[in-house]
């Protein structure tokens, strides 16, 4: 696979330079705080009596720092990345992109500063508050407009596939962004949802699972359309696949927020509504997963030598796990065991640190590669971060799964005389072991982007020292 | 990159190039894949069909399903009725006894003893141990930080000692009706030395028991006061305590709150449930908004005595119990 | 670029593919679809859109499995038709009522301490959470509640029955510090709750905001004018633990719950 075409300077690629480096570092500051969190759970003196530091206001700066700030500004740098090179056009606006960047930036330090004060809005992924949602739909406009007329001006007669998830991701989590955050505020700090009991809970699901869905699944096989191809110098496997992928997923996934609620108060027909259709995701999600893995058939051998290409692999085996795994849980009986577990907790992190996160490693490496035009300051250490990232995952996930599936089963657990066997604290001191166990895979996991952090800038100073220019604006 | 366009078993790519060498070919889906596809969007049409999915307000509620065939129409209500039915199938020999029956004739029915222990425990767990702690040993508060109090939350309930009494009766009118001992602050009544002085007093009848303690003159004008203010009206001369109030013995080494020289202060200073820096000590009500059913109160009275500190003398005799009504 | 224009899948998944603007309309109308089917019925059918035009909650459209009406009126409160005529005379079974001033501020506070990614306030129809929680859920008793707060996660209990559980005294140490009550506990410790007075003006406007509300306002015969400019008295000196501790013992008691109905249809 040789770098860059011949004519590089036709592309605003210093924008996607800084989105890259901008990822990098908030991988190990998301993840840091996962383990901060995870710790917590597993030594509550950690909480160490500050207001700021508590479970309850650090759990959602880890959210909002590994899927903002971390997958945003990895879906920003991949998009724009993507949307120039196979439309072969510079960006439609480079100024807006540069917008794009401040204004995201500026969100996520919004964020740093609110969420530790506990300006909650009281929805998962959706906690900012009203002024910032307000901020967060001009930039995600601006990087939509900037996008989609960027595709309009491409000189390639049809639109890649990568493109259409993109487009998806951005038309969807602008409806659910919109509708989900509306709010009347009471002061700068506080508003309340217009929404209220089930009405709200539906709303919120349908923006939850479709953040999952649309963001860090639809945004992300983005990305794998274009790198695994380029990374592995292959031609997607089927292009008939990728149609029926597109449409099926982009379809179904819609229907999907209403598991999140089975069996509450809402009627039972939105949770059978969901159920059916997230079974039936299945097919879909695999059509996808397959058309990455084959892809690669007749280079196998690559994965040898190519560690870069074994994120991108491995991150679409994950990805057919987490499928596999959510739908299994969306099925009635098994959602009434697993629903508020560290079950769900555990399918969360395959699809969070499995898929979005390793296949994120695999498209940082490759693009610095070639925005830098260089090699990585050293392959083995990517290998190392491969495998570090792999034995923290499965250590997290499967930590999880037992201890959901155990808690789960302890709360339900009659015995022989029809009473309960289990009294609830007794539930929670068996969580101790694994919440321990999730703690030191969170490290481990975390270990690695510190890893990746300095490979980066290393291999960045290699690249500027030998052009002599300085790190980030390599070229003006 | 030509050579991609038609490795793979021959099959071409669309034709189509983007950023040099992205390409796709014109593989099929696999057979299975298209297969399931099809399965999964029947799938889909079937499932809505036979369970309440379709949204459509019908006769003041929404359209049920068709139901699996034979079984009838699926609800989540439907679904708890039934996992219930197994669940009372196995616990009605038991229940439907306790129903009637007084705690007192419970605890002596060995058959039934057994059944109430295992059923109290979780009941008495996510109920009581936040203040009386698991199996009733209490919850000690170390005060080990400055702003944290100390002693005990509730009386330890696995002991043989009873501020109500611990005859089974008594433990099951405290856990319905709830209880809310009260002791009068002496900040008022007593000068800081009268304080100190029955505090040392209360202390070296704890240490000593009472007898010894009367007869040491250190404490002699700790005596004085516990006789001539109000202490006795509700402690008793002989420093017992009266069940009928929940005043504590202050005769043993037992203690409810804190028995330190500064825990036995507080106590007396500002006295219990009596308005500013009283010791605060309110038993729940279980009856109040059903939160426990009467079947439930019974058992845990009964979980409760057979900690081990149940006073058996006033249990009345099996005989006398299945007479007495609820 | 190729040189024939052969189409591998449909003609016109090739104009899509070649028309941003055709492929945007087309993402923007399938993703619309499943959206709308599980939302909009909610706000319009009988069984959830609670009292939404009924200010008697007189909702005879509400059946049980049996098709026996459910008694909404029993449900939530109405002061209007109820013998307790204000917040202040309101007692638990008088059905689904909003919060007072106090309450309101306690709300606040468990929202911003993020209380809601530990506990879940939202009981399901099984015999084990009935055991251990009591009644299942029903729909009206979130209905004031904006930015519902049921939790996905149950790292501790859930607490949609709380009320009455415990004394208030037992909260104050249990909030402040959890293990000093329960050893196995691994809430953080909330003593500094204590420090923070209640923060009155902002508790004022969101009762005013409550009323507001486009979907399940408070009624204004509920949060009158005078019930809410007694407001700042009502919270006069008490702290944020207080409030959160008068939200907790609020929680789940509302409803008088007969035995054998069914209250989901
Ligand atoms: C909010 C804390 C709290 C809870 C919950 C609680 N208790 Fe108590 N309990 C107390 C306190 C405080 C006292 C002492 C009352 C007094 O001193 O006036 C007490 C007293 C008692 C007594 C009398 C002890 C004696 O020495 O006479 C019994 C028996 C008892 N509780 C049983 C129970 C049972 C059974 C439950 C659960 C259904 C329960 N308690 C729940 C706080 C609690
Ligand atoms: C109005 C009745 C009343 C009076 C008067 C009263 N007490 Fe008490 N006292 C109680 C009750 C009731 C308790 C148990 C508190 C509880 O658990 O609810 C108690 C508890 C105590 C305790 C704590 C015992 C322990 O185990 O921690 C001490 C010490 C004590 N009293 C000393 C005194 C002294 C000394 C006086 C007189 C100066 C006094 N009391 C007067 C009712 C009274
Ligand atoms: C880190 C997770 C966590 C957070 C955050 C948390 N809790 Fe808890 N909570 C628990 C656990 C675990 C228990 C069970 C053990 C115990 O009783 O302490 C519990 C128990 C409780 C109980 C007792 C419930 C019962 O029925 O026994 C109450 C009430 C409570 N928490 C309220 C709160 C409030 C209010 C907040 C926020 C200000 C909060 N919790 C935040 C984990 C948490
Ligand atoms: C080092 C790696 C990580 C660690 C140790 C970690 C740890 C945690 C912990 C402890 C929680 C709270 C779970 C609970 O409440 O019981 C959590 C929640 C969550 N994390 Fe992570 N995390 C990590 C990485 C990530 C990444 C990369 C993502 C990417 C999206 C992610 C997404 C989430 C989400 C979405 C939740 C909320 C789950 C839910 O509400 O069910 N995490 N994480
Ligand atoms: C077909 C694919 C999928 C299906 C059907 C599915 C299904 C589910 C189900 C049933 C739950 C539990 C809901 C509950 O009981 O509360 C859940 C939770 C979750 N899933 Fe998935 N899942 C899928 C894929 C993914 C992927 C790929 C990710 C990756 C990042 C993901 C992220 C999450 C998150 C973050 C939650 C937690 C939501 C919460 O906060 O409670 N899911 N999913
Ligand atoms: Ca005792
Ligand atoms: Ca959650
Ligand atoms: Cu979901």
């Amino acid at each position: 696979m040789e770098a860059t075409n011949a004519t590089p300077v036709k592309y605003d690629m210093d924008v996607v330079r800084w989105f890259t480096i901008a990822a990098v570092i908030y991988g190990v500051v998301g993840t840091f705080i996962g383990v901060y969190v995870a710790s917590e759970l597993a030594w509550p003196f950690l909480n160490f009596d500050i207001p700021e530091i508590t479970f309850g206001r650090l759990r959602p700066l880890h959210t909002n720092a590994v899927i903002f700030a971390f997958g945003g500004c990895v879906l920003m740098a991949t998009g724009f990345y993507i949307v120039q090179r196979t439309g072969a056009t510079k960006l439609w606006s480079n100024g807006m992109a540069w917008f794009t960047f401040w204004g995201w930036n500026a969100i996520i330090v919004c964020a740093v500063i609110t969420l530790p004060l506990g300006l909650s809005q009281g929805k998962e992924y959706a906690e900012l508050p009203w002024w910032v949602d307000i901020m967060i739909a001009v930039v995600w406009l601006s990087y939509g407009l900037n996008y989609v007329m960027t595709n309009a001006i491409r000189k390639t007669s049809h639109m890649y596939v990568s493109n259409w998830f993109t487009m998806g991701m951005i038309v969807m989590i602008t409806y659910l962004h919109v509708v989900n955050s509306m709010a009347i505020p009471v002061d700068w700090a506080t508003s309340y949802s217009i929404y209220s009991g089930v009405q709200d809970a539906m709303i919120q699901w349908w923006w939850g699972h479709n953040a999952v869905g649309f963001y860090l699944t639809g945004g992300f096989l983005g990305i794998m359309y274009y790198f695994i191809p380029k990374q592995s110098g292959r031609p997607v496997f089927s292009y008939r696949l990728s149609v029926l992928h597109f449409w099926t997923l982009t379809f179904g996934y819609v229907w999907l927020g209403a598991h999140h609620l089975q069996y509450t108060a809402l009627p039972d027909w939105t949770g059978s509504l969901g159920a059916a259709v997230s079974l039936a995701m299945i097919i879909p999600s695999w059509g996808g997963a397959m058309n990455g893995m084959m892809t690669l058939s007749g280079a196998w051998d690559k994965l040898r030598t190519d560690y870069i290409l074994r994120f991108l692999v491995t991150a679409m085996a994950f990805y057919a796990m987490s499928t596999f795994d959510g739908p299994v849980m969306a099925i009635k009986s098994v959602n009434a065991l697993s629903h508020y577990t560290d079950w769900t907790v555990g399918h969360v992190h395959a699809g969070a640190l499995g898929w979005m996160a390793m296949i994120s490693f695999g498209a940082l490496y490759h693009m610095v590669k070639k925005l830098w035009n260089t090699e990585m300051y050293s392959d083995r250490l990517v290998n190392v971060h491969f495998w570090i990232s792999l034995i923290g995952a499965v250590t997290y996930v499967v930590a999880m799964w037992v201890s959901g599936i155990m808690q789960g089963l302890m709360w339900r657990d009659y015995d022989e005389y029809g009473t309960l066997t289990y009294t609830f604290v007794e539930s929670v001191s068996a969580m101790h072991p694994y919440y321990v166990m999730r703690a030191v895979g969170g490290a481990i996991f975390n270990l690695g982007t510190w890893i990746m952090l300095f490979n980066v800038v290393m291999t960045v100073r290699q690249a500027s020292a030998a052009r002599g220019t300085s790190p980030v604006a390599a070229r003006a | 990159m030509s050579d991609n366009h038609n490795s793979a078993g021959g099959v071409p790519t669309t034709g189509h190039i983007w950023d040099d060498d992205l390409a796709d070919f014109t593989n099929q889906p696999p057979k299975w894949w298209m297969l399931g596809l099809t399965a999964s969007a029947i799938w889909v049409v079937v499932y809505w069909l036979m369970y309440p999915a379709i949204p459509l307000a019908i006769n003041g509620t929404y359209f049920k399903g068709f139901g699996l065939p034979g079984s009838g129409q699926w609800t989540a209500i439907k679904e708890l009725a039934e996992d219930q039915a197994v669940l009372d199938e196995v616990r009605k020999p038991y229940e439907d006894k306790l129903k009637d029956m007084t705690p007192a004739a419970i605890l002596a029915d060995t058959n039934l003893s057994e059944y109430v222990a295992r059923s109290g425990k979780v009941l008495f767990s996510d109920n009581c141990a936040g203040c009386h702690g698991q199996n009733g040993v209490g919850t000690f508060q170390t005060g080990k930080f400055a702003e944290r109090e100390k002693g005990y939350m509730a009386p330890i309930l696995n002991d043989d000692d009873w501020l109500f009494g611990g005859e089974i009766n008594t433990i099951h009118e405290t856990i319905m009706g709830g209880r809310q001992g009260m002791m009068t602050p002496h900040k008022d009544m007593l000068s800081e030395k009268q304080i100190d002085d029955v505090t040392l007093y209360v202390k070296a009848m704890s240490e000593q028991g009472k007898d010894k303690a009367d007869a040491d003159a250190s404490v002699a004008a700790g005596k004085q006061v516990f006789a001539e203010s109000d202490c006795t009206a509700c402690h008793g001369a002989d420093a017992k305590g009266m069940p009928a109030m929940g005043s504590a013995n202050l005769t043993d080494k037992i203690w409810r709150f804190d028995g330190s020289i500064e825990g036995i202060k507080q106590t007396i200073t500002y006295g219990v449930n009596a308005g500013d820096n009283a010791r605060v000590a309110v038993m729940p009500n279980f009856t109040e908004g059903g939160k426990l059913s009467a079947v439930e109160m019974k058992k845990l009275a009964v979980y409760v005595y057979k900690f081990g500190g149940g006073t058996p003398e006033a249990a009345p005799a099996a005989e006398a119990a299945p007479a007495a009504a609820n | 670029m190729s040189d024939h224009d052969h189409i591998y899948s449909t003609k016109f998944q090739d104009k899509v593919e070649r028309s941003t603007l055709l492929m945007f309309i087309m993402t923007a109308l399938t993703v619309a679809v499943g959206g709308i089917v599980e939302i909009v019925p909610l706000f319009y059918l009988p069984n959830t859109a609670m009292c939404q035009n009924d200010p008697s909650c007189n909702n005879t459209q509400h059946k049980d499995l049996q098709g026996n009406t459910i008694p909404m009126d029993k449900i939530v409160w109405n002061p209007v038709t109820s013998e307790h005529k204000s917040l202040a005379e309101w007692v638990p079974g008088d059905g689904v009522r909003p919060y007072t001033a106090l309450e309101t501020a306690g709300r606040h506070v468990f929202i911003r301490e993020g209380c809601f990614l530990c506990h879940s306030q939202m009981i399901r129809p099984f015999r084990d959470e009935k055991d251990r929680y009591g009644h299942y859920s029903i729909a009206e008793e979130s209905m004031y509640d904006h930015t519902y707060q049921w939790g996905s996660k149950r790292t501790g209990p859930d607490i949609a029955r709380l009320a009455g559980k415990y004394s208030d005294e037992w909260h104050r140490k249990h909030l402040k510090y959890p293990r000093d009550v329960v050893p196995e506990s691994v809430m953080p410790n909330f003593f500094f709750l204590e420090k923070n007075p209640v923060n009155v003006e902002r508790t004022v406007k969101t009762m005013e905001v409550m009323t507001k509300m486009p979907f399940n306002p408070v009624p204004t015969s509920i949060y009158t004018a005078d019930y809410i400019a007694a407001a700042p008295e009502a919270l006069k000196d008490k702290t944020e633990m207080d409030a959160v501790i008068a939200y907790l013992q609020s929680l789940g008691n509302h409803v008088k719950f007969e035995e054998g109905v069914n209250y989901r249809d």
